[in-house]
């Protein structure tokens, strides 16, 4: 029998972490949606490589969304901040071993190049609706830079991707984070729901199918990594593997994890079968045109796969700080 | 540089709390929040049950992982190598609370991560940090342990010192002897 009393405790470390919040969920689920997409749009403009420059972009809404979920994540994270106002501090210097400053650093450079991607792909006929000339010239010049933009997007959306996964996995002290799976676990879900935006949001059939392919694989890839990143912790030492009890814990306490569970095991094979029924559909016939029905079974799909990012971000996070490694 | 550690004596502690006082006291610690702690761990089946008071506080580590997680450097090692934070160039993001396994920092009202300094006010002053001062059972000690004189030296060649979670590598420089359930710290 063990029994604890603590004189002294604060609020925030006892009985449990309560860190970070819905704030930092928020963050990491738009930071991946948008490292998501980024990586999408630029496959698909980098996909047709002979072809005149202008007719490359095949998305050219994607970027843009991109940019405004990223800053609109990137907000949340300072709304989280006690001193917003020292963030100068942050960059004055660089520090490589804290993940944070990583963040810092890194989600502006990401909107910069995305900025630059924006007006990369805006097609001859839209550029009048940019205002201001100088940047209609910025962005005729930068259109015949598009595939090296693309290809930096590219990098820098896997950058974003697994970044948020590296930031929880780099904190020794929460046994649920601390391990190698999460980042790769994050960087496909982030792929994952870029291309089920993508899948969205595209106008075009051939863009749609593409997407629908590649999400495919990688809610397939992703529902293994969910099952090892368990199956990791369960067979760690003890504090990794009482980390992932409040999943598996039916208790009132520890219940919306489970449903979180489900949620993940449910949502995503559910996407999946969906896609895949499209799939099927797709290969009998030519899909230049999309019936209503289709269209409404790609979107459902790509909004449960969606779902399932922000479901699974969420438990991490909140689960993460159930467990400590201390005994207590 | 010295090497300014913490040896709890876990047998002398009687429980009073005075060193969670004198520390609010002394470093205008706001309501609610506490630097230093005290655990009462009582283990065992009735009637043999065994109980240990012992007091926890910022381990002043050699690995801080604090100091790695800061993006600000506002979470460094002071001249004197204990852990500090620079509060001017702290932006609230918590990372450091989350980083380290002891527990031990938390967010003041300011929004700015805080932790015990070793009183490092009052040790510049060749002064012993409060809860020190105020040990009644003179369960906490402080001292150089560069220094082979000093108290906390000579107790720890004497003893058998424990520190929390050592597993985690962090390379604490608050020691426990006489400890009763090592496998509790």
């Amino acid at each position: 029998m063990i029994e604890i009393g603590i004189t002294g405790t604060n609020t925030i470390t006892f009985p449990y972490l309560e860190v970070w919040d819905w704030r930092i969920v928020l963050y990491l689920f738009l930071g991946g949606l948008s490292a998501g997409m980024l990586v999408m749009c630029s496959i698909a403009n980098l996909r047709i490589p002979k072809q005149p420059v202008e007719e490359l972009a095949q998305c050219v809404r994607a970027p843009l969304i991109a940019f405004i979920v990223l800053a609109v994540g990137a907000l949340f994270i300072i709304f989280d901040l006690g001193s917003p106002f020292n963030l100068i501090w942050g960059y004055l210097t660089f520090q490589p071993l804290s993940l944070m400053s990583w963040g810092t650093w890194g989600v502006p450079i990401v909107l910069f190049a995305n900025a630059l991607y924006i007006l990369a792909v805006i097609p001859k006929d839209q550029r009048h609706r940019l205002k201001f000339s100088f940047l209609i010239k910025i962005s005729e010049k930068l259109a015949l830079k598009m595939r090296p933009i693309a290809k930096l997007n590219f990098a820098l959306g896997i950058f974003l991707g697994i970044y948020t996964g590296v930031l929880l996995s780099s904190f020794s002290a929460i046994p649920l984070w601390n391990n190698a799976t999460l980042p790769i676990l994050f960087l496909i879900s982030a792929l994952s729901s870029g291309a089920a935006m993508i899948v969205i949001i595209a106008k075009k059939a051939e863009i749609k199918f593409l997407f629908t392919k590649i999400d495919i694989w990688l809610i397939v890839a992703e529902l293994v990594v969910i099952a090892l990143f368990f199956y990791g912790l369960y067979t760690s030492t003890a504090p990794y593997k009482k980390a992932i009890e409040p999943f598996f814990s039916l208790t009132s306490e520890h219940f919306i994890f489970t449903v979180a569970l489900i949620a993940i095991f449910l949502l995503l094979p559910l996407a999946l079968r969906i896609k895949l029924g499209e799939l099927k559909e797709f290969q009998n016939e030519v899909h230049e045109e999309f019936t209503k029905a289709q269209i409404f079974r790609m979107n459902f799909a790509a909004v449960l796969v969606i779902a399932g990012t922000l479901i699974l971000r969420a438990a991490i996070v909140y689960a993460g700080q159930l467990t400590k490694l201390s005994p207590y | 540089m010295p090497k300014y550690v913490m040896v709890i004596d876990v047998e002398r502690c009687i429980g009073c709390m005075a060193c969670v006082i004198a520390c609010k006291k002394e470093n205008n610690v706001a309501d609610g929040y506490f630097r230093t702690r005290v655990v009462e761990e009582v283990r065992g089946e009735f009637p043999y049950l065994k109980m240990e008071l012992r007091s926890e506080l910022c381990n002043h580590c050699e690995n801080a992982p604090c100091i790695d997680a800061c993006p600000t450097r506002a979470s460094h090692r002071a001249k004197d190598g204990t852990v500090q934070i620079d509060k001017k160039k702290c932006i609230g993001c918590k990372a450091c609370i989350l980083a380290c396994p002891y527990d031990a920092r938390y967010s003041t009202p300011e929004g700015v991560a805080d932790k015990c300094t070793f009183c490092e006010h009052r040790i510049k002053e060749g002064k012993k940090p409060a809860c020190v001062e105020t040990c009644l059972g003179k369960s906490r000690i402080f001292g150089d342990l560069d220094d082979p004189n000093s108290e906390v030296s000579q107790l720890l060649k004497k003893h058998d010192a424990a520190v929390r979670l050592e597993f985690a590598g962090t390379k604490p420089r608050v020691f426990y002897i006489n400890k009763k359930f090592a496998g509790g710290l």
